[in-house]
């Protein structure tokens, strides 16, 4: 099958649509990528026009072409130390913010969702340890989620290719991690502080077993729900919040196109989210 | 004191007792904002669930709450809810309206059905919301119904709201009423300007 | 340069009102709501808001009074609506609104209003 070439007037009505559902913008430097990949799914689909594909992007009720879609169209590669000028925020802001209401005699409570294999709840673990002076006051808890079983086996095996953890300061890395034949593998310390459990977003009952949480990382998960399931996940994760309590989402997610419960908060390093002090 | 080692404990392994219906919606009007958000989304099982919520959102403060409710009878769809919500759009509570238009958004069989009386209220807001609904309805009808407001609807601001869409969805069939619509409002900048823009998206594609 | 946010959930709104502004020699950002509004206003500096009032998340009040509560600018803001009753207006001043106008708007009905919010030379 030819390449269907698609207009200048399709790909900006496309870009439009695209950042409305996901919150990505694509402008015309990125259209060499996402022309490739909207080819990619046009031929997978059998759409012999752009305005076929488009039409069923939009229109089709399971919403299964855009996840497909947005699968292909963002790169989600997980390594040690990604965006971490969030986990600067959460030493230098949201702790120390946390900290002045809370109870000394309670573990402060970091979750993570997706857990994916394990490099940012070790991530935060490690900056924890290093970068932030009220570990010596404070007991944290680190639980890491993610809905594939397999995964978390990976992530409690803790063992990284050199390319997962070129972002770790050399310092770090000869403190937390031990050279094995497969490549690195955190040291034990660090993967007895994170504990692993699976929990699926979408489901009320799963979420509502988390409580009292702190701190959410919830990095690049919802943009692949659809609108009605990434509200629902928004409310589920305010439930398991404590008040005031914060989320971080990933760069190019933002709480205003999901849910109004949250304010945002602005700090140096990030903006961030959290659940409101005083009842709205 | 210092990272903790991993426990099972740390999370709630006791799963709360499921509570009956008539629990619930004793639940739903309990003075805690956490109970009520609880009991609307508990509800969603229960025999009438949509009347208990629409009646607990006609008077609910509490925005988180109003917000799960609102997601619950999006969930449950039922023709009750959707009547509800209808009766949403109708409110001079701005946050109450959106709300109802993001929430029938996600329900088209349902919504489908009366679309065409929507489209044609005598209140010009309500028919404003009408096409905003249809921005994100999964249904194969959303040009057809496009076309028919902007060949006969009176209003500036409910055309206006129509092209803004068929720029996004229209096909060729849409080209004949868009330079009618056109001339209609030949001293409208907006509409000159939207039209136009629609028309050249759909000439372009 | 002075620059202005667009506050809209409808695209060609925002397109509309951006050539019109440019065209005048205005930067011109946009969002989709109040939600993104408030974030782009907490990161950036903005001589003027155009706020839509129907808008999903977050509407055009809401962003309005968390902005003037927060303290995060007293840059004018000016509110457009499809909807005339004075209920609404009232509200609209009452979040903190400078103006007022109802769509459809005029190119040169805006950027009187926009130049006379902004202490500049009116036209």
């Amino acid at each position: 099958m030819t390449e269907e070439s698609i207009s200048e007037q399709d790909f900006a009505k496309f870009a439009e649509y695209f950042y409305r559902k996901t919150g990505i913008k694509f402008d015309s430097s990125k259209r060499y990528f996402v022309d490739k990949r909207l080819n990619e799914r046009m031929r997978a689909t059998d759409s012999d026009s752009f305005r076929h594909y488009f039409t069923l992007l939009r229109f089709q009720a399971s919403g299964e072409e855009l996840q497909h879609l947005t699968n292909l169209l963002t790169v989600n590669e997980t390594y040690f130390m990604r965006e971490d000028y969030q986990f600067r925020c959460l030493v230098d802001s949201v702790l120390p913010d946390i900290v002045q209401r809370h109870d000394r005699n309670k573990p402060i409570r970091i979750w993570c969702i997706p857990s994916s294999s394990g490099e940012e709840p070790y991530s935060i673990a490690m900056y924890l340890l290093e970068e932030w002076s009220g570990i010596n006051d404070w007991d944290v808890e680190i639980i890491a989620s993610d809905i594939d079983t397999q995964i978390l086996d990976n992530a409690r095996r803790g063992i990284y290719s050199e390319r997962s953890v070129r972002g770790v300061p050399l310092a770090w890395k000869r403190r937390y991690f031990r050279e094995v034949r497969e490549g690195y593998q955190v040291v034990n310390d660090i993967r007895d502080a994170v504990e692993f459990t699976r929990v699926n977003l979408s489901e009320s009952a799963d979420v509502r077993r988390m409580r009292d949480i702190d701190v959410i990382f919830c990095r690049n998960l919802l943009i692949y729900f659809d609108d009605l399931s990434r509200k629902l996940a928004a409310e589920y994760m305010f439930e398991a919040l404590r008040v005031g309590g914060y989320i971080c989402l990933g760069h190019t997610e933002s709480m205003g196109r999901i849910s109004s419960l949250y304010s945002v908060r602005k700090f140096p390093a990030a903006i961030v989210y959290q659940r409101p002090l005083e009842a709205k | 004191m210092a990272l903790l080692k991993r426990k099972k404990a740390s999370i709630t392994k006791s799963v709360t007792k499921t509570k009956d219906c008539s629990q619930l919606r004793a639940l739903l009007i309990a003075d805690s904002a956490q109970d009520r958000r609880c009991a609307a989304r508990d509800l969603i099982g229960c025999p009438h669930a949509s009347t208990s919520l629409l009646e607990q959102l006609a008077c609910e403060q509490e925005t988180s709450v109003r917000q799960v409710i609102l997601s619950s009878l999006t969930q449950i769809g039922d023709q009750p809810a959707v009547t509800g919500l209808v009766h949403c759009l109708r409110s001079e509570d701005v946050s109450l309206r959106n709300e109802a238009i993001e929430a029938m958004k996600h329900l088209p069989e349902a919504v489908a059905p009366i679309m065409a009386n929507l489209l044609n209220d005598p209140d010009p807001d309500v028919r404003i919301f009408s096409v905003n609904i249809l921005e994100s309805l999964c249904h194969p009808a959303v040009e057809t119904w496009l076309i028919d407001v902007i060949r006969d609807d009176k209003h500036v601001n409910v055309c206006a709201t129509a092209v803004d869409l068929l720029g996004e969805v229209g096909s060729p069939a849409a080209l004949t009423e868009l330079n009618n619509l056109k001339q209609r409002f030949g001293d409208e900048p907006y509409i000159q300007f939207t039209a136009d823009l629609a028309i050249r998206r759909i000439q372009g594609g | 340069m002075k620059n202005i946010l667009i506050i809209d959930d409808a695209s060609t709104v925002r397109l509309y009102h951006r050539n019109i502004l440019e065209a005048s020699g205005y930067e011109v950002d946009e969002a989709t709501n109040g939600v993104e509004a408030l974030e782009k206003a907490l990161s950036g500096q903005f001589d003027l808001f155009i706020v839509d009032i129907n808008m999903p998340k977050m509407n055009g009040y809401e962003f309005l009074q968390n902005l003037r509560k927060e303290n995060i600018t007293q840059s004018p803001a000016v509110m457009v609506s499809t909807e005339a009753a004075d209920l609404d207006h009232d509200q609209a001043f009452y979040s903190g609104a400078n103006l007022y106008l109802v769509k459809p708007i005029k190119p040169l009905q805006l950027m009187t209003y926009v130049r006379l919010l902004m202490g500049e030379e009116s036209a």
